[in-house]
């Protein structure tokens, strides 16, 4: 205990010093917190905007539809897929979906597209398309055959609202189906490929277009948070327990986002891999000349009977206290700055052209506190600042007393 | 037309018409529910009529590789027929036996920028009177993608054609198309007027 | 060419001894001072104290034979500028194992004795160079360790402060029979020794015994 006492008065005999080295610790941690919180703010809007645009957190099928869909491989058993998905925590909503692709026509012209069949009150509980809307409303029953359609593709249409639209698809049974839809809404969604390769129709509408009866496609669920997903789907294997449904997460269905993320990470790790070895040397050198400067007195500690390892406990835990004052310092400031745009947000405008590519588009990111954040943080740099002091420590531990107190 | 997949069967019966070098005629006549469907092609236009919607609808260049009428032929399949002269340079290389026929193996590849889907396609003609027993149609890779199969050959209109075609997609297990002509008039003249807009939404 | 600090030396030194050795600088007063605390080894010959073969004894037990058995007074900075003059009294105590409260009593204890318990909470570089030399030899001997060795004590002092020393390391001679050993210029010292070993170019040249008729030597 009177070691301790005595790395700690050590840690501040020269007190500009120390403090100098705990700033630079202090702020480069501070930094990093901050950062990975911008990235995982930003991650988890990425995320979010797909998942609410299209994808939802977790989809269900029949099994090998995602490998080869084909609108005969409808959803088994829905009516006990629904139980499943009810008795999930943290459920936010749900929606049963038909989808098929086909060809939409207008007078002026037709192009390929993907054909969802929805039940709007239920869609909207997972998806947003029903904010995005540009003019007219989204899908009402009770209007003739109803068809939402996005601004890119009624461009390339030359489709306006109560226009005729003509969907012909290959329905289950092999024939060729074809019916009339009235354009009843425009979207504007901002990703590319909603706005111009999605269209929008009653559930029960689709079922007729493809010879459906009551069939449906897929399932898909949305959570309160993107982290609740691994428990959800490990729940919903255990409820639906058949090996004809498959239980896809948002990254299987979208590698694309995931991937981005990781190369965000992988980002991330370097920038924080050049910090730590800015600290090191910082701190190395910090401690080296505290070292120096107590020649003498290590050599008297030494010839008083001071072993060798107490010497280099003595400097480590120096080191471990100038470290946690730092760690101290930049938790709290990296945590008050996170907190702060947490709630503030970032302004993107500049940025948001570049950041429609990967799914947003909101232009202002929170940022978020995560406590594996700061755990893993203060932990990198107390291993940083052990290993870093193991050398001083060492030379300190083989001074010969002799030499030492000689030395002036 | 029998359409046999794994998960259903479909027989239409339709009649079709056809003035070389470009245009195509043909008209759903059963079963009921596609009955009255049309499709034209001039050239390499091709629009579908659809009686349900009343609605003639082109096709898109981006959607000539989609099967018609859910067949193993595809859009592309009826318009690309009259090319393989002009598109492909043909040699023969070698005698197999097809179908009980010796026939001729002849290997047909696409001229340099020929606006086809097919790289090479190699065809089985019959030795006695050049009617195709079979035709294999490869990709880039030198892969069969689809083989088509010609058989009950007929005296018609004075002439012996093939009356049974049968389509297989090679990737697609348990998918074959079995076109049966039940009768067929060759070198007849056809109006015109037959290949136009205004016939394909007259129905019946 | 060797250079030898001590060539053939041969010393016997009772318990209770309270003797200098002198002699001009390079004589080896040092060399033999830190040889007859185990902090350094000779390169050939026998060192025993109190029993302990110092020479064979293995380096990493030569830490805890001075911890138990030696006391060291140096020069200057004997003391540990982060602990106050109780903490520094602590120390040695503190290394042994001794128990919290025990080496406080020891401490405060020591302080009493000599009154210097009012400085007990200063940082040594709030005392005076006579006060730090005096706790510094507190500190030596607060383990109580056979062996007490001083190198040139007083060096640093005036002599009324360098009297004041010796007055306490005399009494803590007498009363405790701890011994004793300088090196030292200071006729003061020597004065005051009971025996005066004399070196030269590393080998004793004089040996004597004095005798101080109002001070009775303890065998």
């Amino acid at each position: 205990m009177l070691f301790f006492s005595m790395a700690w008065r050590n840690v501040w005999r020269n007190r500009r010093r120390s403090l100098l080295t705990v700033m630079a610790i202090g702020l480069g941690l501070a930094f990093n917190i901050f950062l990975r919180g911008v990235t995982d703010g930003w991650h988890d809007e990425m995320i979010d905007n797909s998942v609410r645009a299209e994808i939802g957190h977790i989809q269900i099928h029949r099994a090998g539809y995602h490998e080869e869909p084909s609108i005969n491989k409808t959803l088994p058993d829905p009516p006990e897929v629904e139980r499943a998905i009810r008795g999930l925590p943290n459920l936010l909503g749900y929606s049963f979906r038909v989808i098929g692709s086909g060809l939409a026509s207008t007078a002026e012209n037709s192009t390929g597209v993907e054909i969802l069949g929805v039940d709007p009150a239920q869609e909207r509980t997972v998806t947003t398309v029903q904010r995005v809307i540009v003019s007219g409303q989204y899908l009402s029953s009770g209007v003739g055959r109803p068809v939402l359609i996005g601004e890119l593709l009624a461009r390339r249409l030359k489709a306006s609202l109560g226009d005729k639209l003509v969907l012909v698809v290959q329905a289950a049974d092999g024939s060729m189906g074809a019916q009339l839809f009235r354009v009843t809404g425009i979207f504007r969604s901002g990703s590319p490929e909603l706005d111009g390769g999605i269209v929008y129709i009653l559930r029960s509408d689709a079922q007729d277009l493809f010879w459906l009866g009551d069939r449906v496609t897929e399932a898909v669920v949305l959570l309160r948070s993107a982290r609740e997903v691994p428990g959800a789907v490990t729940a919903l294997q255990r409820n639906l327990r058949r090996d004809d449904a498959e239980i896809l997460p948002w990254w299987i269905v979208e590698p694309f986002i995931k991937q981005l993320i990781q190369l965000d990470d992988a980002f991330f790790y370097v920038i924080a891999l050049i910090f730590f070895v800015v600290i090191s040397i910082g701190i190395l050198n910090t401690l080296m000349m505290s070292i120096f400067e107590r020649t003498r007195e290590f050599g008297v500690m030494m010839a008083l009977g001071t072993k060798p390892g107490q010497i280099v406990r003595l400097v480590l835990e120096e080191a471990f206290g100038l470290g946690l004052v730092g760690l101290g310092v930049g938790c709290a400031l990296g945590s008050a700055a996170t907190l702060f745009f947490a709630k503030e947000g970032i302004n993107l405008a500049s940025v948001k052209a570049g950041a429609a590519v990967t799914g947003i588009t909101s232009s202002v990111v929170y940022t978020e506190l995560t406590q594996v954040n700061l755990i893993y943080s203060s932990i990198a740099v107390l291993v940083v600042v052990l290993v870093v002091a193991l050398y001083p420590a060492a030379r300190a531990s083989r001074l010969k007393p002799i030499h030492a107190i000689r030395y002036v | 037309m029998t359409v046999k997949t794994p998960d259903w069967q479909r027989t239409l019966q339709m009649r079709y018409w056809a003035l070389n070098p470009n245009k195509t005629f043909i008209r759903v006549t059963a079963p009921a529910k596609e009955a009255g469907t049309g499709t034209l092609r001039l050239g390499t236009n091709m629009w579908n009529y659809l009686p349900s919607v009343e609605q003639t609808i082109k096709i898109p260049p981006s959607l000539m590789l989609e099967s018609w009428m859910g067949s193993d032929f595809t859009n592309d399949d009826l318009v690309r027929e009259s090319s393989i002269v002009t598109d492909y340079s043909h040699r023969i290389d070698g005698e197999t036996m097809e179908g009980g026929d010796p026939c001729y193996r002849i290997v047909s590849t696409a001229k340099p920028n020929a606006p086809v889907v097919w790289d090479r396609i190699i065809l089985y003609v019959r030795q006695s009177d050049a009617i195709p027993r079979r035709e294999e149609y490869l990709d880039s890779k030198g892969k069969v993608q689809k083989v088509l199969t010609l058989g009950d050959i007929r005296e018609t209109s004075g002439r012996l054609y093939p009356m049974r075609w049968k389509m297989i997609s090679v990737n697609k297990q348990g998918h074959e198309t079995v076109l049966q002509f039940t009768k067929l008039a060759l070198d007849r003249p056809i109006p015109n007027s037959v290949f136009t807009q205004e016939n394909l939404r007259r129905p019946f | 060419m060797d250079v030898h600090a001590l060539n053939n030396v041969t010393l016997a030194l009772e318990r209770g001894s309270f003797a200098a050795i002198t002699g001009p600088s390079g004589s080896g007063k040092t060399t033999l001072l830190n040889l007859l605390g185990g902090l350094d080894r000779p390169d050939a010959g026998r060192i025993q104290i109190a029993g302990v073969e110092v020479t064979t004894t293995p380096a990493d037990k030569l830490a805890d034979f001075r911890l138990r058995h030696v006391g060291f007074v140096f020069q200057a900075f004997n003391l540990l500028p982060v602990l106050n003059v109780v903490e520094n009294l602590e120390f040695t105590p503190a290394l042994q194992g001794v128990s919290k409260v025990e080496r406080r009593r020891r401490a405060q204890d020591l302080l009493k004795a000599v009154g210097l318990e009012e400085i007990g909470s200063k940082r040594p570089n709030e005392l005076s160079g006579g006060q730090q030399q005096r706790v510094s030899v507190l500190r030596a001997i607060i383990t109580e360790p056979e062996l007490v060795l001083a190198d040139e004590p007083t060096a640093n002092l005036d002599s009324a402060n360098a009297s004041l020393l010796l007055d306490m390391m005399e009494r803590l001679n007498r009363e405790k029979g701890l011994t004793f050993i300088f090196s030292t210029h200071d006729p003061q010292v020597m004065e005051r020794a009971l025996r005066v070993v004399r070196l030269r170019d590393g080998a004793v040249i004089a040996d004597d015994t004095q005798t101080h008729p109002a001070i009775s030597v303890r065998a």
